[in-house]
């Protein structure tokens, strides 16, 4: 595959819940490279998360097509992270961040605690956390596991539906620079489903706005942008900003 | 300071435990004391106490307890432990468990009382019938509590098992079952006393050992102490069975408690 080529493409899909006459998801089209962050906004309840849940494979299309163009023989090519964390209370972290292990006897359990202790120190954790368990941890350190367990399973894109949403301010802006710093260093793909215009200018390579069951107005936002709190205050931020807020005013208005 | 005041406050608890009991005791003391027409009719402490002494004393008591808790513990185990598998495997089909359903409720709500008479004349009076019944008092409240437990899994469990790829088993194995637990252990706790009341009833009914027996035959004889002395056997053994169950959930549900 050519560092160009879509790793995921998905053409003229539509899905309705059963009973309802109107499309959840309607002809919708969309294509993501690796590298790329692609951000969802729109109104509650427009569709954002069912489309996450048809591309994890959660719910089947009513017609149209999803395509991953994974690595071959790649078994889990998809990650998803949730609003709120999957953990199992009643295993450790470690515990937890070896799911990936537990699922999948035929990978290295040395090279899974490699892989592991890799991404404890990108996301700051210690490793004195993996003996704990989930309910003795902040809700920034749940969330950061909760990406780790995600990552365990080295997916080529990531899933992330609203994950910072519950988090504090601070522990926000560190993960998602985390995050960023993330998909670009492992050359992943990521599809965050968001409220947050800040956080969707911030973190995002392109933004949509979902209505209608389509993503019906697409933003190009300046790569050097990317993750980097600084350039909050930036002129170009703001413009991002402004123009996804009025194009967002105006379809939630009606 | 806060922590003298825990101290202070779990110390006083320890206190006041017995209190109910002493007082029920002095009551029962004082109602009966120097009345023959009451000491035969509700007995009394010293009579109790008396009568506690001899069964110890004659072995009669232990060797009763024995039978009786073989009967329940024996009863228990397979219960809860076949109750629990059935229960926690009409998770992998809905079609089976509610084909199952009306047949578990009717498991649960016929009395035992009246299903002993049948059971004894199929094991016989020995100790399998009182094993049968006590498995019969359990079996339903297991199946239904580790049934309710595996379709009370987070639907956010169950959706990472989805993309993670995982197989219907691993589910099962690494999901279902942990987060069932604490229903099975809900399941244990209620069903120690049910064990015991189906052995007892199982004894009661027909039989030559246990403290169903025990009790069947003083009553017979108008012997109001030692009936109370059996009463009170039963109530020790309840106890101790539910202080076992306590400790494994203590151990089990470790990660609840950190």
């Amino acid at each position: 595959m050519s560092v160009s080529a879509p790793l995921l493409t998905i053409d003229n899909l539509c899905f309705d819940f059963d009973g309802q006459t109107e499309k959840t998801v309607n002809a919708l089209e969309l294509s993501v490279k690796k590298g790329e962050i692609v951000c969802i906004l729109g109104a509650s309840g427009c569709g954002k998360t069912t489309v996450l849940n048809l591309i994890a494979g959660l719910l089947k299309p009513k017609s149209g097509s999803i395509n991953m163009h994974a690595e071959a023989g790649k078994k889990n090519s998809i990650g998803y992270i949730f609003q709120s964390d999957p953990l199992f209370p009643w295993r450790t972290v470690e515990g937890n961040l070896m799911l990936a292990f537990d699922l999948n006897k035929s990978l290295d359990r040395n090279r899974a605690k490699e892989t592991m202790q890799q991404y404890l120190s990108m996301f700051h954790l210690n490793s004195q956390i993996l003996t704990k368990y989930p309910t003795q941890l902040s809700g920034g350190m749940r969330q950061r596991v909760s990406i780790i367990q995600s990552l365990m399973f080295d997916p080529e894109l990531l899933l992330l539906d609203e994950p910072f949403s519950a988090l504090d301010y601070y522990t926000k802006l560190s993960l998602e620079e985390e995050f960023c710093q993330l998909v670009k260093e492992k050359n992943k793909a990521a599809i965050l489903v968001t409220h947050d215009i800040e956080e969707a200018v911030s973190m995002g390579t392109r933004a949509f706005i979902m209505s209608g069951g389509k993503l019906a107005r697409e933003f190009h936002i300046k790569q050097e942008t990317q993750g980097l709190d600084n350039t909050r205050g930036t002129e170009e931020f703001a413009k991002h900003y402004r123009e996804i807020w009025s194009e967002l005013k105006t379809i939630i208005s009606g | 300071m806060e922590t003298s005041a825990t101290t202070k406050l779990v110390f006083a608890q320890r206190l006041l435990y017995p209190l109910p009991m002493v007082v029920f005791v002095l009551v029962w003391h004082f109602f009966t004391q120097g009345n023959k027409e009451r000491q035969f009719i509700f007995s009394s402490p010293e009579k109790v106490w008396e009568a506690l002494e001899r069964t110890i004393i004659s072995g009669e008591l232990l060797t009763n307890c024995q039978v009786t808790v073989t009967e329940a513990v024996a009863g228990f185990l397979l219960g809860t432990t076949i109750g629990a598998i059935i229960g926690l495997a009409l998770w992998y089909s809905k079609l089976v468990a509610q084909i199952s359903k009306p047949y578990i409720t009717a498991l649960a709500t016929v009395p035992i009382f009246a299903l002993a008479p049948v059971v004894i004349s199929w094991f016989g009076i020995d100790i399998y019938s009182k094993i049968a019944l006590a498995f019969l008092s359990t079996v339903s409240v297991a199946i239904v509590q580790s049934y309710q437990g595996a379709m009370s899994v987070e639907k956010r469990f169950l959706r990472l098992m989805q993309v993670a790829g995982a197989t219907r088993w691993q589910t099962f194995r690494l999901v279902v079952v942990p987060s069932s637990i604490i229903w099975v252990l809900n399941a244990m706790k209620l069903n120690i006393g049910l064990a015991l009341m189906g052995a007892f009833i199982g004894e009661f009914i027909s039989s030559e050992h246990g403290l169903g027996y025990m009790i069947v035959k003083a009553s017979g004889l108008y012997d109001q102490a030692t009936v109370f002395a059996g009463v009170i056997a039963l109530i020790v053994i309840a106890l101790a069975l539910t202080f076992v169950i306590e400790q494994i959930e203590n151990r089990l549900m470790r990660w609840k408690t950190v």
